[in-house]
């Protein structure tokens, strides 16, 4: 699963969950279950698109004050795989046209394995680069900047 | 989180450019002199130093001048604003995965 990731822009997260997958599961693709835990109170989320199914669109929005809401993220199901793993990404809209979400783009794969005493659950979220939204074409940078992470880990060690 | 997202885009703007990647890359060994540095690009001194000039405006070196040789130096600190960056981001899913526990098991409690 994690083979591929990038230890400068990826992040991966597990965690056993005390619940059986099916609840946890809910809890993901339900939106008045969705709503209540996705972004820290006192803001609020709402829910404008959950469409569980792959190409189906994530569309959230939210408030400071419960009153005024503004977008939040317009995303996409890549992979849905009920009670076992969801796929989505916000480099293309809930309408499937391409675009450069602030910071980065992300695509987020959640898994909800079986476990003994519940679900063992999983995150890894696979980051755009965040130059490539100024300068597509500049390639090899991050390359580079491995390189320069190791040299600064090997001076400072 | 603004400030850090505008110290990134600092940083990232800065580093857009082939010639100061190299800059850096070279300085991750160990600092180096203008003139050092200068020797390995095949450009006039004078569009060099602009070079310089926009890492050290970035703040991801820092240059110091005895007698006649301009030293540079790596900001390390700087640097670690990627990291940074993405340590954040980790930050962000660790405290979901937390409200997602709390309210499967009120909901649990509910039932």
């Amino acid at each position: 699963m994690s083979s591929d990731l990038d230890p400068d822009l990826d992040l991966e997260l597990a965690r056993i969950i005390r619940a059986p997958r099916s609840a946890v599961w809910r809890a993901w693709t339900d939106a008045g279950a969705l709503q209540q835990w996705f972004i820290p109170a006192p803001a609020t989320l709402r829910v404008e698109r959950l469409e569980v199914r792959p190409g189906g669109g994530l569309v959230t929005s939210f408030s400071e004050d419960g009153a005024k809401f503004e977008a939040h993220m317009d995303a996409v199901f890549l992979v849905v795989e009920p009670d076992s793993r969801l796929v989505w990404t916000n480099a293309i809209d809930s309408r499937w046209r391409p675009q450069n979400p602030q910071p980065v783009a992300l695509t987020a794969e959640i898994s909800f394995l079986e476990h003994d005493e519940g679900t063992d659950y999983r995150v890894v979220v696979r980051h755009g680069r965040p130059e490539d939204r100024k300068r597509h074409a500049e390639l090899g940078f991050f390359e580079g900047w491995g390189t320069v992470t190791q040299q600064l880990a090997a001076l400072v060690e | 989180m603004t400030n850090y997202l505008s110290a990134l885009d600092t940083v990232f703007d800065s580093l857009a450019d082939p010639t100061r990647r190299a800059v850096v890359r070279r300085l991750g060994r160990g600092p180096a002199s203008v003139s050092e540095l200068a020797s390995d690009f095949p450009m006039a001194l004078p569009s060099f130093l602009r070079h310089i000039r926009a890492l050290e405006g970035s703040g991801l070196i820092r240059t110091r001048k005895s007698g006649r040789v301009r030293t540079c130096t790596l900001e390390h600190d700087r640097l670690a604003v990627i990291e940074g960056w993405l340590a954040e981001q980790r930050a962000i899913w660790e405290s979901r995965t937390d409200r997602l526990e709390t309210f499967i098991h009120d909901a649990k409690d509910d039932q």
